[in-house]
C-alpha cells in the first residue's frame, strides 16, 4: 500500500510512543496505561486522560496494537491491548528517533 | 491485502466500534472513580473529579471515531472529485454512457415496479403473514369418469400441475364446518365478487363492484373503518337489515367524504341498504384486481339474486363461497392443512353421490394468503418476467457496451495509470479509484433513469388497460422500487467498470511508459463484449419479429362482422328492478329510439359483444339437438332485431331475426353456414328444428347466416346459433350501433336517450367495436409495442458499440494500412479488409445466439399466435436486418480507413 501511515503528532514524549513502550512489556487496557504512565513517571507526566482513546484508535488502525476483549485484574470486562510485531518495528523507529531528537535538543541546550 | 480488508473491517462495523469504545471510556471512568473513592473522596466527588480528569467525552469519542472514518471518507472525496473532472473532459463519452445508462436502467426500474406492484406486496391489513387463501384441486372431470361432485358453480377455475384444477370455491356447508371449532384459525371468512351492480345514491344510478362478505370477514382482516362500523356477525343472517359498508373512494365521489355517506340509504339492484360504515382508504379486499365499492353482507344476496341464492346455501354440491383464515399464533401453514385436509374430506365424502363421484373427490390445500387472491399474479406474473427479461437484456448490452467505451478509454488513459503506478500508488487505490468513476456514471444515469422510468410506468399502465374502466392494476415507484433501482446502479457501476479497470492497471507499467498502446487482452475483451452485444439484440430482433407477427396474425384474421363504425355500450335492466317481459320490451323499444338518432344506420343488441361471448357464457349451455343428433361446440348466442344486417354479416338463406320474434310467437334460430353445413349437408335447414334439451322447447331454424369468429379471437368457433333476445332475455345486453364517422360522437345521445327511457340504468363500458376487439389482444398489442421499441434500441446501442470497437481498431491499424496502401493495396481491399472484421464479429454474435433463441423461444411459445417460436423467416429476417446494421455501423470507420494517406501513416508510425 502506498499510503502513509496516521500521522501522531510527533512532539518528544508523545504518548504514541509512550503506549507502545507500555504494552511492549505487558498487556493492558485503556486505564491501566494510563495508571502506568502516572506511577512509572512519578506522576510527573500528566495525561489528558480522554486524549488516550483517540490514539489508542489511531495505534490500532494502523495494525501496531491489537485490542481483544478480556477481564482486568479487578474482574471488569475490558479491552486489553497488545502491541503487534509491526507494532514493536515502529517503537524501535520512534524510540531511534526519538533518541536522536533529545540528543539534538540536549546539544542545543548544552552548547550554551 | 490484510492491510485492504483489515481498514475495510474497521469501516464495516464502525457501529460496533463506537459502542465497544463508549464502553471502554466508562470502564475507565468508573475505575477512577474508585480509586478516588479509595483515596477518601465521596462518590459523587469521586466521579465528578475523574469526569474532570478525563476531558471531554463527547469529544474524545468523536475524534476516536474520526481516527477511522476521515481516511476512507477523504479518499472517497478524493476520488469523487477527480471523477467528475474526468466526467467532464470527457463530456461526450460520459453524456452517452449516462444516456444508455438511464434507458436501460430506467425500463428495468418500470417493469419492476410493476412486478412489485403485482406480485411482491402485501395486503394492507394487520399481520397480513398469517393469513391463508383455502382452495382445492381435483382432476378435471372430463378425464376418466364425467361423473363429479360439483354440480354446479359460481366462480373461476385456473389449471393447477399436471392437468389439475385449482380453484376457491365452496359449497356454504363447507365453510360452515370447517369453522366448527377450528383449532388452527382464529377465524374463518368467506367472500364472493358480486360482480358488477347498480349502485343508486340519491336518484343517479351507477355501475359498482360487489364483494359479499360474511360476518367475520372484517373482523378477520383486522381492518377497521374510516367512518361508522363494519359488516359483523349480526349483520350476515337471514332476514337482518340490509346494511352496507362501501370503499372509501366511493363514499369521497358519490357523498362528498366518509362522515356523510353513515346512515344513508342506497339501491343496490334496485333493493334498499343502508350505509353503516366506510374501508379505510387503503384498503381494496382481498383480491388486488377487484377493489370492490361496495361490501355487502353475505346473505343479503338472497335480497339481490333471489331465489337462486337462497337454494345456494343449502346445497353441498353448489360451489361458490370463496374462504380466507387467519392462523392462531403459532400454527404453521403446514400444520392447519394437515388439521383441515381431513376434514374437509370427511365432509365432502357424504356429498357424493356414486361411485364415479367418490372416485375424483375435491381436496383442500392452503396456499399463503399475506399477498390476496393470486388472480392478478396468474394473469400477469408471466408476461412479467418475460418482459423483465427483456429489459434485463437491455440492461445487460448497455453494460457491455459501456465496458467496451471504457476498454477503449483505458488505452487512452493508459499512460495516465502507469504514471500513477509507477509513482507508487497502489493498484488496489488506482481501480477503486477508477471504480467511483463507473459507479458515478451508473448513480447519474440510474437517476435520469428513474425519470424515465416514471414515464415508463405511466405509459405501460396505459398500454395494458387499454381503456378499460376500473383498471386496478397501480404500479409505483415506491422506496423499495428506488431501492432496488439504487442497488441495481452499483452493481452495473461495478459490473461495466471491473473487467477495464483491471485491465487498466495491469502491472506491467514499462511497455506502457514506453508507447503508451494496448496490448492484446484488451481487444479479445472488446471483441467479447461486441459478439455478446450482437447474439443479444439478435434475441431481441427476433422476440420482436415473432411478437409482431403474431399481432399481423390476430389482426388479420377474418372476423366475419364489421369491425370499424360501429359503438357498444352495455345496459343491465334486471338489476335497475325491470323483470320479464317488460324487460324484453324495454331492450326491444330503446333499440327502435337509438336508431333514430341521425348518423345511426342501424342498432341491435345482444346477450354480450361477439368477441366476448366466450367469457360471458352462452345464452343456453345445455344439450341441444337436431333430430337425435346432438350438437357439438356450438355457441348460442340471443340477439335482438337486426343484429346480421347491424354487424354486416351475411344472410345466406332464409331471414334473420327481427320485430316479428315476439316473447309469445314461435322461437326462432339463425345458424351459422358451418354449423348448417356440417349436420344438414347440403339440404336446405331453413324450417327444420332444433331442440332445446334442457329447456324441453323446440327453436326453428328460420336463416342461415356466413360464419362468424364468436368467442374470442384465437379459439372463435364458426358454430353459431342466434336466438331471439325476445323468447331468451338475458338480464344484461349490449347494444350494438352502425354510425357514420367516430362512433365515440354519439355516446352523449345515447346517454340521453337511456336516461330518458330509465334514468336507474347506467351505461356502461362504452367501447368502439374495434377497441373491445383490441381489448382481448391487449397483451399482444402491449407485448409487439414494447418489443419492437426494446429491439430498435438494443440494435442501437449495439451497433455504437461496434462503430466503437471497429475505429478504435482501425486506429490502431494506421501504419498497418498505410504500408498495405504504400505497397498498392486498392482502397475497396481496405474497405474488405475491415468490413470483413465486422461480419467475423456479427457472425460470432449468430452463431451463439441462433441456439440459444431457439431454445429461450420456446418458453414464450403461449404468447405466440400463427407463428412458431423456431419461424425460419423471422430468424433470417433478423439475421439480415442485423447484418445490415452491423455493416452500416462498420462502414463508416472502414471508409476512414481506405481514405488514409499512406504517407502521413507511415510516418506517424
Amino acid at each position: 500500500m502506498g499510503r502513509k501511515a496516521q500521522k501522531n503528532d510527533s512532539l518528544p514524549g508523545s504518548l504514541d510512543m509512550l503506549i507502545l513502550r507500555i504494552l511492549s512489556r505487558r498487556d493492558l487496557h485503556g486505564y491501566g496505561i494510563v495508571q502506568f504512565i502516572q506511577q512509572s513517571s512519578d506522576d510527573e507526566l500528566l495525561v489528558e486522560e480522554g486524549s488516550l482513546y483517540p490514539a489508542l484508535q489511531r495505534l490500532e488502525l494502523n495494525g501496531w496494537i491489537d485490542g481483544v476483549w478480556g477481564v482486568t485484574s479487578n474482574n471488569r470486562r475490558a479491552r486489553i491491548y497488545k502491541i503487534t510485531a509491526a507494532g514493536r518495528k515502529q517503537l524501535a523507529v520512534e524510540t531511534r528517533k526519538y533518541a536522536k531528537l533529545t540528543l539534538a535538543i540536549a546539544r542545543v541546550m548544552g552548547a550554551e | 491485502v490484510t492491510d485492504v480488508l483489515r481498514r475495510l473491517k474497521y469501516w464495516t462495523e464502525s457501529a460496533r466500534r463506537g459502542e465497544a469504545l463508549r464502553q471502554e471510556m466508562e470502564l475507565h471512568l468508573a475505575e477512577k472513580a474508585a480509586e478516588l473513592q479509595e483515596a477518601g473522596m465521596t462518590a459523587e466527588r469521586a466521579r465528578a473529579e475523574a469526569r474532570r480528569r478525563f476531558g471531554n467525552v463527547g469529544l474524545k469519542q468523536e475524534e476516536s471515531r474520526e481516527i477511522w472514518m476521515t481516511q476512507f471518507l477523504s479518499e472517497l472525496g478524493q476520488d469523487i472529485r477527480y471523477g467528475l473532472r474526468t466526467m467532464a473532459a470527457n463530456k461526450a463519452f460520459s453524456a452517452l454512457a449516462v444516456l444508455l445508462l438511464a434507458l436501460g436502467i430506467g425500463a428495468n426500474t418500470a417493469i419492476y415496479s410493476f412486478m412489485e406492484s403485482i406480485l411482491l406486496r402485501s395486503l394492507p391489513v394487520a399481520d397480513p403473514e398469517s393469513l391463508v387463501v383455502l382452495n382445492w384441486h381435483s382432476r378435471s372431470p372430463q378425464e376418466g369418469s364425467k361423473e363429479w361432485v360439483i354440480h354446479g358453480l359460481q366462480g373461476m377455475f385456473w389449471p393447477g400441475d399436471k392437468g389439475a384444477l385449482l380453484t376457491g370455491i365452496f359449497p356454504y356447508p363447507a365453510f360452515e364446518t370447517l369453522g366448527e371449532e377450528n383449532p388452527v384459525f382464529s377465524t374463518l371468512f368467506g367472500y364472493f365478487n358480486g360482480h358488477n351492480r347498480n349502485l343508486t345514491v340519491r336518484g343517479q344510478a351507477t355501475s359498482a363492484g360487489a364483494e359479499y362478505v360474511t360476518g367475520d370477514y372484517f373482523r378477520g382482516l383486522e381492518v377497521s373503518p374510516a367512518a361508522g362500523r363494519l359488516i359483523n356477525s349480526e349483520d350476515d343472517r337471514a332476514g337482518a337489515a340490509a346494511v352496507a359498508v362501501i370503499s372509501f373512494a366511493t363514499s369521497q365521489n358519490r357523498f362528498g367524504g366518509p362522515p356523510n355517506a353513515i346512515g344513508q340509504s342506497i339501491l343496490v339492484d334496485n333493493i334498499p341498504f343502508t350505509v353503516i360504515g366506510v374501508t379505510p382508504p387503503e384498503f381494496f379486499g382481498v383480491d388486488p384486481a377487484a377493489a370492490p365499492d361496495l361490501y355487502l353482507p353475505l346473505h343479503t344476496n338472497m335480497l339481490t339474486d333471489g331465489a337462486r341464492a337462497a337454494r345456494m346455501y343449502g346445497d353441498g354440491n353448489f360451489y361458490w363461497i370463496e374462504m380466507m383464515g387467519r392462523l392462531r399464533p403459532g400454527v404453521s401453514m403446514a400444520q392447519a392443512q394437515a388439521a383441515l385436509a381431513p376434514r374437509f374430506h370427511q365432509w365432502v365424502v357424504t356429498t357424493a353421490k356414486t361411485g364415479g363421484e367418490r372416485a375424483n373427490l375435491p381436496a383442500l390445500i392452503l396456499n399463503p394468503g399475506a399477498e390476496g387472491l393470486g388472480s392478478l399474479r396468474r394473469q400477469y406474473s408471466k408476461p412479467l418476467y418475460v418482459l423483465l427479461a427483456m429489459v434485463g437484456l437491455i440492461l445487460a448490452i448497455t453494460c457491455a457496451n459501456i465496458a467496451n467505451l471504457l476498454l477503449a478509454r483505458a488505452a487512452a488513459r493508459r499512460r495516465e495509470m502507469a504514471v500513477r503506478l509507477s509513482l507508487g500508488a497502489g493498484r488496489f487505490r488506482v481501480v477503486r479509484q477508477l471504480l467511483t468513476e463507473s459507479v458515478m456514471l451508473a448513480s447519474l444515469g440510474g437517476t435520469f433513469g428513474v425519470l424515465f422510468a416514471i414515464w415508463g410506468v405511466r405509459s405501460l399502465t396505459l398500454l395494458l388497460s387499454n381503456g378499460q374502466e376500473n383498471f386496478t392494476l397501480r404500479a409505483e415507484l415506491n422506496w423499495k422500487v428506488l431501492g432496488v433501482t439504487a442497488a441495481l446502479s452499483v452493481v452495473c457501476g461495478l459490473l461495466f467498470g471491473l473487467a477495464p479497470a483491471i485491465q487498466s492497471t495491469r502491472p506491467d507499467v514499462m511497455p506502457a511508459l514506453k508507447d503508451g498502446r494496448g496490448g492484446g487482452p484488451r481487444r479479445r475483451a472488446q471483441h467479447v463484449l461486441v459478439v455478446a452485444q450482437i447474439a443479444i439484440s439478435f434475441l431481441l430482433l427476433v422476440g420482436a419479429g415473432l411478437f409482431v407477427r403474431t399481432l399481423n396474425k390476430l389482426h388479420s384474421i377474418q372476423l366475419g362482422y364489421a369491425r370499424e363504425n360501429i359503438l357498444l355500450f352495455s345496459l343491465n335492466a334486471r338489476q335497475a328492478g325491470h323483470r320479464d317481459p317488460e324487460m324484453a320490451t324495454l331492450y326491444a323499444n330503446l333499440r327502435k329510439r337509438l336508431e333514430s338518432i341521425p348518423g345511426v344506420s342501424g342498432a341491435t343488441f345482444s346477450q354480450s359483444s361477439i368477441i366476448s361471448a366466450g367469457m360471458a357464457g352462452g345464452a343456453y349451455r345445455g344439450t341441444m339437438k337436431i333430430g337425435t343428433v346432438s350438437i357439438a361446440g356450438a355457441g348460442v348466442m340471443a340477439a335482438g332485431a337486426r343484429f346480421l344486417t347491424t354487424m354486416q354479416i351475411p344472410i345466406l338463406a332464409g331471414r334473420e331475426i327481427d320485430e316479428r320474434d315476439q316473447t309469445g310467437s314461435p322461437p326462432v334460430a339463425v345458424i351459422s353456414e358451418r354449423l348448417a353445413r356440417t349436420y344438414f349437408g347440403n339440404e336446405n335447414p331453413v324450417g327444420r328444428r332444433i331442440t332445446l334439451e334442457d329447456e324441453k322447447r323446440d327453436l326453428e331454424i328460420v336463416g342461415v347466416s356466413a360464419n362468424v369468429r364468436y368467442g374470442g379471437l384465437k379459439q372463435g368457433s364458426s358454430m353459431t346459433v342466434f336466438t331471439a333476445a325476445s323468447q331468451f332475455s338475458p338480464d344484461r345486453v349490449t347494444y350494438a350501433l352502425r354510425v357514420a364517422g367516430d362512433p365515440l360522437r354519439y355516446v352523449r345521445s345515447v346517454r340521453e336517450i337511456v336516461r330518458e327511457a330509465d334514468s336507474r340504468i347506467p351505461v356502461t363500458n362504452v367501447f368502439t367495436q374495434a377497441a373491445e376487439i383490441d381489448r382481448t389482444i391487449s397483451r399482444e398489442i402491449t407485448f409487439s409495442k414494447l418489443c419492437t421499441g426494446f429491439a430498435v434500441l438494443a440494435l442501437l446501442i449495439a451497433c455504437v458499440g461496434l462503430y466503437g470497437t471497429v475505429s478504435y481498431s482501425v486506429a490502431r491499424q494506421i501504419g498497418e494500412i498505410g504500408t498495405r496502401m504504400a505497397l498498392g493495396a486498392q482502397r475497396g481491399a481496405v474497405v474488405w479488409m475491415v468490413l470483413r472484421r465486422v461480419l467475423l464479429l456479427a457472425a460470432a454474435g449468430l452463431a451463439i445466439s441462433v441456439p440459444a433463441a431457439l431454445i429461450a423461444f420456446r418458453l414464450v411459445k403461449s404468447f405466440l399466435f400463427g407463428t412458431q417460436p423456431n419461424d425460419p423467416g423471422i430468424l433470417a429476417m433478423a439475421a439480415v436486418v442485423l447484418l445490415i446494421a452491423a455493416i452500416l455501423a462498420g462502414y463508416a470507420p472502414a471508409r476512414r480507413a481506405s481514405r488514409i494517406d499512406p504517407l502521413a501513416a507511415l510516418r506517424h508510425e
